[in-house]
């Protein structure tokens, strides 16, 4: 089987406090265990322990979690991994709460990305038995649950060639400086059936772009904009749509410069035959933001 | 507040930081996550003091920078009156010319 989707994101924050804040309270996690630094949380809609770590001192990615199915996946991807030229390490289970045994691998663009198969079953807040739509009791934004991330490279086609030839993920679009010079410098990659799970985009090596939410609809993205303003979040970018993955967007910032994302709109599905969508530079801007075909300066130079 | 090369002046409130100032009477300049992550909205200190209520990363704001006086405009705030130099390539805009006529 392949990697099933992105478990986790762990990230450093400045003040654990004003992090708790942000995505108890204005993105809807629910806080699941805490330590002295630490944090631990989960969307309503997620059925695993968390999907967050949060973790005092700094900014920026710590690591990517990403769930596979079996033990034997966990092999197959470290040789896989070893064999592209990456370095890898076990993860022995607990050293990531509630966690089973993994696998780590120090990626080429300086990330460090962990595989597993086990976490502790916790169940969605609405259950699996007769479930309402969405539980009463939501906060905030009320986040689906962790979608992707966007992380920057210094080489992303580089970084595409690992996602695709080691873990099996495949390439949903593209950005490429022109038709006769195809150099990467962008890719959207799915493990699964939605338009992305990973993606990458030409910057600093190791650092994030961003990690996204999801959301139902482009409904809930301007009612997720408005709680954005009454809670004085940073907005980076929207509310507009992606000519990217077709998916409803505002950009945003945590309370210590981490670029968040809402995301809506599963706008295709990306079966293993999928057609890779191109896009040159020159109308890059447009596919990231459909509608205004123009990036603000940040969004190309903020990354942590 | 002093705004160089412009040479434009602002009074801050008690606790204000630079960005905010700036913003509420109608200025943008370069900035990028506003929430002290990112570095992009350094601008170097001439004259004054700034302090910093909130932590800010190393990795975001270097000993070596703050000593040369790089201040984080998004969250610096004025304990004196100051003066700030905006960076090379970098000016004030005006977002609010109806509210703020020069």
């Amino acid at each position: 089987m392949s990697v099933m989707r992105l478990g986790f994101v762990h990230i450093r924050v400045t003040d654990l406090e004003e992090a708790r804040n942000h995505y108890s309270n204005t993105m809807g996690m629910k806080v699941v265990h805490e330590e002295p630094g630490k944090l631990w949380l989960k969307c309503w809609d997620e059925y695993d322990h968390h999907s967050l770590v949060l973790e005092e001192g700094g900014v920026g990615l710590v690591k990517l979690g990403y769930k596979v199915q079996t033990k034997d996946d966990l092999e197959r991807y470290e040789k896989r991994a070893q064999q592209f030229g990456c370095t890898t390490g076990r993860v022995s289970a607990g050293e990531n709460l509630t966690v089973g045994d993994g696998v780590a691998i120090s990626v080429p663009s300086g990330h460090r990305v962990e595989l597993y198969d086990e976490i502790e079953y916790v169940g969605t807040d609405t259950g699996a038995l007769n479930p309402d739509p969405w539980p009463r009791d939501g906060r905030g934004i009320a986040a689906h649950w962790i979608d992707h991330a966007l992380v920057a490279a210094d080489d992303p086609g580089l970084l595409e060639r690992f996602f695709t030839e080691a873990l099996d993920f495949h390439v949903a679009e593209r950005a490429i400086t022109n038709i006769s010079h195809p150099e990467v410098l962008g890719s959207w990659m799915a493990c699964g059936e939605s338009p992305h799970d990973i993606a990458v985009i030409k910057g600093p090596d190791a650092k994030l772009h961003h990690f996204a939410f999801h959301l139902e609809d482009w409904n809930a993205i301007l009612r997720a904009g408005d709680i954005m303003s009454m809670d004085d979040v940073s907005v980076d970018i929207g509310p507009t749509r992606h000519g990217i993955t077709r998916g409803t967007t505002i950009y945003f910032f945590d309370p210590s410069g981490n670029r968040n994302e809402v995301f809506a709109g599963l706008g295709y599905r990306t079966f293993p035959d999928f057609p890779t969508v191109n896009w040159t530079e020159d109308q890059l801007a447009k596919g990231i933001v459909y509608i205004s075909r123009e990036l603000n300066e940040a969004f190309t130079t903020v990354f942590t | 507040m002093t705004v160089l090369p412009d040479g434009v002046s602002v009074d801050a409130e008690d606790g204000e930081t630079v960005l905010r100032a700036l913003s509420r009477a109608g200025l943008r300049y370069r900035v990028g996550c506003r929430r002290g992550g990112c570095g992009i909205c350094k601008v170097r200190l001439v004259l004054g003091e700034v302090a910093y209520e909130r932590p800010i990363a190393t990795t975001v704001l270097s000993d070596e920078e703050r000593i040369e006086g790089i201040c984080l405009s998004c969250r610096a705030i004025p304990i004196t009156s100051i003066a700030i130099e905006l960076q090379e390539g970098d000016r004030l805009r005006k977002v609010l010319g109806f509210a703020f006529p020069a």
